[in-house]
């Protein structure tokens, strides 16, 4: 590969960045919030909900990623086809239900949504045990300060547990955010049209490990920012300790 | 008029008996001590009147409201809504300060009367200033807790729960965490809550100090009160022989 090749390369593959940040944002956006919903869920004391939350904790982190995503996104068309099976075989009409399920799961907009689903029910379950940790490590007596204080336990969830927390786990989120934005790689594997994908697709077309390298440049300066980003972060919560 | 009344309370932690039948009396404007070994249950018993532990008999009022009655042979607590209004008119210091990291000191104490008693921003920042003033600690409002050396850490801790103006303030052994040259400027600030006949329940290891500021000493031991009366009287003359044991190890070690 010459000088201009790999100007070519990192061009094409500039393209495809949008789309690898589109799946890394969204699944950011849904991830942590989902994230911390379920650390409240697994500190329920109604234990049945506390158990069914482990299960799915313990499935998320269990399993591959790369399998979850091939789950979630052959799951809509497995069950449309066999719809479609069974109402070929009874000669009757589909459904409406599986009538939209059909044209959902062809739709522009489907990949994507699939990916954003596996990915941030993956992670939410990563951060899920982040936030938990965070919550835990509060001393008591912040509870019981505020308790005394008069406060509902809404306001010392909000005004005095949630600031302190925020501030434990940034240093954990960031690892699981540079992981991310690795991760999002493993969309190739129902060939979303990301950075990695083309980057392998221009390894064959120019018999040269070089596209890789490159693609490889893209997310070390990703995760640069990204550590930049958290390290700013984390000096903003210095003011206390 | 009685501020406090603590009725044959009781508690348990599994199978070991905390506390047992103490019954006592605290009305307006008396300084009460509360002395005795470690583990003899004064801490507890500051816990369950302060909603902070769950007794399991005995009744308790504040403020001739009911906090906890006996109703049929069992211990009944009142309804969430009397129990928050107790809350309020009570006050307790820490022996950790347990004061919010992440606030200043300012937000510190006006969290509470903004958030809770609904009071505008400026009166609540006014009289938090006030409160400063009075434990010389004008010109640290922006400062953080961490910031602060413990003495004055817990300084604000007290302005903190002054700032609800509690009918009643418990201290839980607020100097044992200081540096024994620090100790001196959280008593002196007790010391002037109590010349302004400031309601006080103080369990303390001071025994000085104990002596010094209160009209009223309880001595605890295994969950028992064991001796109450006038300080004066329970420090220099006591006729119990487990007081006097207690006190003159107290000597001994000093």
């Amino acid at each position: 590969m010459n000088t201009d090749d790999i100007l070519n390369v990192s061009k094409i593959l500039l393209e495809y960045l949008p789309n690898t940040l589109k799946l890394f944002a969204l699944t950011l956006v849904f991830s942590i919030p989902l994230g911390v919903i379920v650390a409240g869920l697994k500190r329920c004391r109604f234990k049945p909900v506390s158990w069914l939350t482990n299960l799915y904790i313990l499935i998320m982190r269990g399993t591959p990623l790369m399998l979850q995503i091939v789950a979630v996104y052959y799951a809509i068309p497995m069950i449309v086809k066999g719809a479609k099976d069974s109402a070929a075989a009874s000669g009757t009409e589909l459904s409406g239900f599986m009538q939209s399920l059909d044209s959902f799961m062809r739709s522009d907009n489907y990949m994507i949504i699939m990916l954003v689903i596996a990915f941030a029910f993956n992670y939410a379950a990563y951060f899920a045990e982040i936030f938990r940790g965070g919550i835990e490590s509060i001393p008591v007596g912040q509870y019981e300060a505020a308790s005394m204080l008069g406060l509902t336990r809404r306001q010392t969830f909000f005004r005095i547990i949630m600031p302190q927390v925020i501030k434990r786990v940034i240093p954990a989120t960031s690892n699981e955010v540079i992981v991310l934005v690795k991760d999002t790689s493993l969309a190739t594997v129902i060939a979303y049209a990301e950075i990695m994908l083309k980057a392998k697709q221009m390894m064959n077309t120019y018999s040269s490990i070089i596209p890789l390298f490159i693609a490889g440049a893209f997310y070390f300066v990703m995760n640069a920012i990204v550590t930049v980003a958290f390290a700013m972060l984390e000096k903003h919560y210095n003011y206390y300790h | 008029m009685a501020i406090l009344e603590v009725e044959h309370l009781s508690k348990k932690f599994g199978a070991n008996k905390v506390l047992q039948d103490i019954s006592f009396t605290v009305s307006k404007g008396q300084v009460v001590s509360i002395i005795g070994p470690s583990g003899s249950g004064k801490s507890t018993l500051l816990r369950c009147i302060n909603q902070l532990e769950t007794a399991d008999g005995g009744s308790i009022r504040v403020c001739g409201m009911d906090m906890l009655q006996m109703i049929g042979g069992k211990a009944v607590y009142s309804k969430k809504k009397t129990l928050r209004e107790i809350r309020l008119k009570i006050g307790l210091v820490f022996q950790n300060f347990n004061l919010f990291p992440h606030m200043s000191v300012m937000q510190n104490i006006i969290e509470a009367p903004v958030r809770v008693l609904k009071k505008s921003k400026t009166e609540a920042v006014s009289d938090a200033g006030e409160l400063l003033k009075k434990m010389g600690l004008s010109g640290k409002e922006l400062s953080y807790p961490c910031e602060l050396s413990g003495g004055q850490q817990q300084r604000v801790s007290i302005a903190r729960a002054l700032a609800l103006k509690p009918e009643i303030l418990f201290f839980d052994e607020p100097t044992s965490a200081l540096d024994p040259e620090l100790t001196g400027e959280i008593l002196k600030v007790i010391k002037e809550l109590a010349e302004e006949k400031m309601t006080m329940v103080i369990v303390t290891h001071e025994m000085e100090f104990a002596r010094e500021v209160s009209n009223h000493v309880i001595f605890m031991d295994g969950g028992h009160i064991i001796e109450e009366g006038d300080p004066e009287k329970l420090f220099g003359d006591t006729q119990n022989d487990r007081t006097k044991r207690f006190l003159s190890r107290y000597k001994n070690n000093f």
